[in-house]
């Protein structure tokens, strides 16, 4: 039987980094080099045919580049199982601010049991630089990421395969017991959507 | 996360993210006003706020320090011709009095515990040390832990030897350890499943950031017992403790109620107690009528009685067998629901951040800009400010200010306690004395995500008479085990929390000594609902942009689509990222209704 599971995704890192650009890339194939902050959406969705028996429906959250001086409400981060922490090459002032980021999704999200959520860095911009980007190996084994890709939204480079090493994380921490939360919760439905199970799937405790 | 200047020009600045000032901010930003949320304080949602426990903590001991002097600092230097400055307030500790914590269990985990339970984790050693944290005021050195040594053993012995011999003692260790599983809320209230906050959120469509959990059962206590309140039609079927004839006359007295008849306009002015005594129901029924369902006191009138009646009776069977709803991980998420969605559409945050001054055009009497706290001047149309924000010399209210008596306690059981550990009880505690207030009270199951697994959450909440300890430790020792109350066979109170907030309904809604542009926001009411928030909202809304929709719904992200066919790179660089086409229609009538609720 096919399982279909919905993933719900941040996305995070300074103003300007490209995290909407990536965002649009990965889920609507289009790239602009303008792009205003992005009004009245929260996420974007992504749907993915992961192997034969498997549907996965990802939530892309932006941080609705508005929330930019660091103060995300909870419901942002509440009930995410990934994040893709992004920087911009060309800025060293970004990747300093990673550190910070990670530190602030780790304090407002875990998963059972307190483990983080698994997060994938991205080295964004990289079609502005030459090759001579340093390896950021050991960088994410010391500050716990799980992977890092150098990606360009402008030249559709490597956001699939950080996208698809993210999931990978998230589905290793899927296969640890789900915990039940019974009763269940009601949710107030204000329009069509046959979807609105955002947590039969994933095994996430609040912040 | 630089910090860096904030846009120099908004349509609306508010200042609080408490509910009615959130609800106004996502209002304004759906509609296209450029909005500036700020709040002095670290957090969101102002009074509404709830915390980890760790967090509560925090909170308590800046509540319990002298407030600092505030330090005015001159901007007359930015004034340009005709502008005054209107200097606002910046201590934020005027809301918030008489706070008293009290920890009633032991310190550490018991050794055999530990020895049992080796894979669990020491307390690290940087969180902070638990007796600083709670270092009592010399005002109530004698009831806490340190002091009292035979405080220290709570467990009643009778529940030891009963069936969960080895039922584990909470430490206060434990309770910081498991902190982030607590979600403790400041205000405690309840949301009517058809009162205008539930309303609100569907037809916003803010309820997709929000889950919710149906309040199970509601108690009250009465002659030193707790008692179910059968409300619902098949809750007085199942009722054990009505007679046949008390189970008819109540379901006749409540057929009766739905609609109004020329009996009970005959009793409009005289008390609703008069009203039920008439109808000669007995002392059962009219207390579980007059406390629990209408909730009114012994002198309120019986139209008010009855329409309060009403009211309860329809919102029965919307989403359970009683008429309230709470959200999951706690009131505090709801003004953050309400700032997600400003956020969203374009509204901009900035928490620890404030505004000093107004900036008065005084040939308009206007207000027409605002100084923050960085000396910067952000031009605004209109200025949304939480109350406390204003010096009593310039407020209107109902002399004298109001203030709510508030006790959290964290307890080792329910209430109640029947086969499911995942009960939400509504408690109506009647007063003491006739004239007295009546306690309004909630006990929340970890299925809340409000407290840690093995713990309850108990919220006290009445108009104050004086401190709030002083309010409320009576009932509380006549309902739970305590030092004060070591034999009493209820729940054991391991930590508890007292503090007095200033009620909101006191702000009157017009006549402030303020520019005409400048809109006064008040904190938490009394109240059991939501509505005085909401309505609040609503009326600046209605001031400000009298034409147009209050929060209409916002589109689902799954249904937009992006013309990304016809853009590219080589867009035109202001619209080339826009959203093309948002399928931006209401929501089918049913479904705006809200009939149509999922459960997982």
């Amino acid at each position: 039987m096919q399982q279909e599971l919905l993933f719900k995704v941040l996305v995070i890192g300074d103003l300007g980094v490209g995290k909407t650009s990536i965002i649009k890339r990965y889920v609507h194939q289009i790239f602009s080099q303008h792009y205003r902050a992005t009004i009245g959406v929260d996420f974007a969705l992504k749907v993915l045919q992961w192997d034969n028996d498997t549907v996965i429906r990802l939530q892309l959250w932006d941080i609705a580049g508005q929330e930019r001086y660091g103060n995300m409400t909870r419901v942002y981060y509440r009930e995410a199982v990934g994040a893709l922490v992004v920087f911009d090459v060309t800025r060293a002032s970004t990747f300093d601010a990673v550190l910070k980021w990670k530190d602030d999704l780790d304090s407002k999200v875990t998963l059972n049991h307190g483990r983080p959520v698994p997060a994938v860095l991205l080295a964004n911009k990289s079609d502005q630089l030459g090759s001579q980007q340093p390896k950021l190996d050991s960088f994410c084994r010391e500050n716990g990421f799980v992977g890092w890709f150098e990606t360009s939204a402008k030249e559709n480079a490597n956001i699939e395969e950080a996208a698809r090493c993210l999931v990978e994380n998230i589905l290793n921490n899927e296969e640890s017991p789900v915990v039940e939360r019974e009763p269940a919760s009601l949710i107030l439905s204000g329009f069509t959507n046959t979807n609105k199970d955002p947590l039969n799937c994933s095994s996430c405790m609040k912040q | 996360m630089a910090a860096e200047d904030l846009p120099s020009e908004f349509d609306v600045v508010i200042l609080g993210t408490g509910l009615a000032e959130s609800v106004a901010a996502a209002a304004f930003s759906r509609v296209g006003q450029r909005v500036l949320h700020l709040d002095r304080r670290s957090y969101y949602a102002a009074n509404w706020a709830s915390f980890t426990f760790n967090a509560l903590l925090t909170w308590i001991q800046q509540h319990q320090e002298e407030p600092q002097p505030e330090e005015v600092q001159d901007w007359s230097s930015l004034l340009e011709e005709g502008e005054e400055l209107i200097y606002l307030s910046q201590s934020d500790s005027a809301s918030i009095r008489n706070v008293q914590v009290f920890c009633y269990t032991s310190e550490e985990d018991e050794e055999e515990e530990e020895a049992l339970n080796t894979t669990e984790e020491e307390p690290k050693p940087d969180s902070a040390d638990p007796q600083a944290q709670t270092e009592p005021g010399p005002e109530e050195a004698s009831h806490t832990e340190g002091d009292e040594p035979e405080s220290l053993q709570l467990v009643p012995p009778a529940a030891q030897n009963q069936s969960e011999p080895s039922k584990k003692k909470i430490s206060y260790a434990h309770l910081v350890r498991e902190g982030r599983r607590f979600n403790i809320d400041l205000v405690s209230k309840l949301m009517y499943s058809r009162g205008s906050l539930v309303d609100l959120l569907i037809k916003s469509n803010v309820s997709r950031y929000a889950e919710f959990k149906n309040v199970t059962r509601i108690l009250t206590f009465r002659n030193g017992r707790v008692e179910q309140v059968p409300c619902s039609r098949s809750d007085v079927f199942a009722s054990r403790q009505l007679s046949v004839v008390e189970k008819r006359k109540l379901m006749r007295f409540l057929t009766s109620c739905a609609e109004e008849t020329e009996e009970q306009r005959a009793y409009n002015g005289r008390p609703y107690m008069e009203f039920l005594s008439d109808q000669k129901l007995g002392d059962n029924l009219q207390h579980f009528l007059l406390h629990s369902i209408a909730m009114v006191t012994e002198a309120t009138p019986t139209e008010e009685g009855l329409a309060a009646t009403r009211h309860f009776l329809r919102c029965l069977g919307r989403y359970g067998n009683t008429p309230f709803l709470f959200p999951v991980y706690g009131l505090g998420e709801i003004p953050q629901c309400f700032c997600r969605m400003c956020a969203v559409f374009g509204g901009i945050y900035c928490l620890r951040h404030s505004v000093s001054c107004l900036l008065l055009d005084t040939h308009s009497n206007r207000c027409k800009a605002v100084i923050d706290s960085r000396g910067q001047r952000i031009s605004c149309s209109h200025v949304v400010l939480e109350e406390g924000f204003v010096g009593a010399d310039r407020k209107r209210t109902n002399t004298p200010p109001r203030f709510l008596s508030r006790a959290v306690l964290i307890t080792d059981r329910s209430i109640l306690p029947t086969d499911s550990e995942q009960q939400v009880s509504m408690v109506t505690v009647p007063p003491a004395a006739a004239g007295g207030p009546a306690v309004k009270m909630v006990e929340l199951s970890p299925s809340t995500m409000t407290c840690s697994p093995g713990t309850y959450l108990v919220h006290l909440t009445c108009p104050s008479i004086g401190p709030a300890h002083q309010d409320l430790s009576p009932l509380v020792t006549s309902m739970f085990r305590t030092p004060e109350s070591p034999d009493h066979e209820g729940p054991s109170v391991l930590w508890s929390l007292f503090f007095n907030m200033a009620d909101g309904s006191g702000l009157e809604a017009e006549g402030h000594d303020l520019p005409e542009n400048v809109y006064l926001s008040s904190g938490p009411d009394a109240e059991l609902g939501h509505d005085h928030a909401i309505r609040q909202a609503e009326s600046i809304f209605q001031k400000v942009l009298p034409e147009e929709e209050f929060c209409p719904p916002a589109p689902n992200p799954e249904d937009i689509l992006y013309d990304g066919d016809t853009l590219g790179d080589t867009a035109d660089g202001e619209t080339g990222d826009t959203i093309g086409d948002i399928t931006d229609k209401p929501p089918p009538p049913e479904r705006r209704d809200g009939q149509n609720l999922k459960s997982e």
